[in-house]
């Protein structure tokens, strides 16, 4: 978050790539260098700033900050392939191959779904991620706009710029929690410190140093393996209760064992002691049956 | 649908091999020549369709409403037996 640049003093081919890094679509190649600065402003720098309040005065946050709501009925065609294939993943569409002769079809369930899931699957969550997400199917008609009146905007670029900066280098030793809330000012706060946001559209690029604001470290697999393990795991004190037992068993057979002349005659007793009830039912039995055969 | 009918029997009944698309239930004479206009000329090429479609019987049917004009009695026939001969021949 602290190391933030001056998106006019970068080269036009590194805006470039900064935007294909974060999911924005570039506009026509013959574009001034302005038209990238702003979108840079409007899409990275909003990003990293991550000041989405509504007190800002700032025409081109307006912009974003005004309707989240259009950016989900977004215009399907623009979108390539893959972001097609990923939002229909979203909304719970398997899609198959997008190829010349699917897409019509997989654009149109698209539409469809996003008009009348749109509405009512929107949480805090997600509409955390329309800034970031969706920014990119805006584009297509703000750059028209812009293309329009370029020379216009200039001065709001340079008003955005400074504001952006002055945002930016406000808070340099502000803890990390802080900056989340800013981010997501509507999102709970959830003991763990993770909030379940889809993916997250940032990536690195061209040599760009990442600095997100992890709460915590994401818990590699094996560690998630052994906590699994642990919690399936008999408690520590009843391993010991149950390791003294054994060794007492133990110790009493073996001090049987030793003195055997105590057991043995023990043992006898006892033998005799179930022959003796065995026998003596049996006995009446036999009786029986012979008087029994008797009286008939 | 209640009931399916001959043209669905015969096409379910054995391999499409190189049938015409009319050989499809629910695709008559304008319908098959709006497909084969646009290069659907053989049932095995929409059945090609059907599977990049994943099979999805819904959307097939949204395809060839769109592709073809078919009313929905008309795509849901079609799809039930290209369905139906996946389930038999694939």
């Amino acid at each position: 978050m602290p190391f933030v640049e001056d998106p006019a003093q970068l080269s036009k081919s590194r805006l470039k790539s900064d935007l294909v890094a974060h999911h924005v679509a570039l506009p026509p190649a013959a574009s001034k260098k302005e038209l990238y600065v702003e979108l840079h402003l409007k899409h990275i720098d909003q990003s990293n700033c991550a000041d989405f309040s509504s007190d800002d005065e700032d025409p081109v946050h307006d912009v974003v900050g005004e309707d989240p709501e259009n950016a989900t009925v977004l215009d399907p065609s623009a979108l390539t392939d893959k972001d097609l294939k990923d939002l229909l993943l979203k909304h719970g569409v398997k899609a198959g191959p997008i190829v010349a002769s699917t897409r019509a079809v997989y654009e149109k369930k698209l539409r469809k779904l996003l008009q009348s899931g749109g509405k009512e699957e929107l949480n805090e969550a997600e509409n955390a991620v329309l800034y970031s997400d969706s920014d990119e199917e805006e584009e297509g008609d703000e750059n028209k706009e812009e293309q329009e009146e370029p020379e216009g905007e200039q001065e709001q670029t340079a008003e955005a710029l400074k504001l952006n900066q002055q945002r930016c280098n406000k808070p340099p030793q502000e803890p990390e929690n802080d900056i989340l809330k800013e981010i997501f000012p509507d999102t709970n706060a959830t003991p763990t410190g993770i909030y379940a946001t889809p993916r997250r559209p940032i990536k690195g690029a061209a040599q760009r140093p990442i600095q997100y604001a992890y709460p915590k470290t994401p818990v590699s697999p094996t560690t998630l393996e052994r906590r699994e393990v642990e919690r399936r795991l008999v408690p520590i004190y009843i391993q010991i209760l149950v390791f003294f037992t054994v060794v007492y068993v133990l110790y009493v057979i073996s001090v049987i064992v030793e003195d055997g002349s105590s057991v043995m005659p023990l043992l006898e007793s006892l033998n005799q002691w179930s022959d003796s009830e065995e026998g003596s039912p049996a006995l009446d039995e036999t009786q029986d049956t012979h008087s029994a055969s008797g009286e008939l | 649908m209640s009931s399916t009918s001959q043209k669905h029997k015969d096409f379910v009944s054995e391999p499409m091999g190189d049938k015409p698309v009319t050989a499809l239930s629910g695709i008559g004479d304008t319908l098959a020549k709006r497909l084969e206009e646009q290069g659907f000329d053989k049932a095995s090429v929409v059945l090609g369709q059907f599977l990049l479609l994943r099979k999805d019987m819904e959307l097939f049917t949204d395809w060839l409403k769109d592709t073809a004009g078919a009313n929905s009695r008309q795509a849901g026939s079609c799809a039930l037996c290209l369905k139906e001969w996946c389930d038999a021949f694939l």
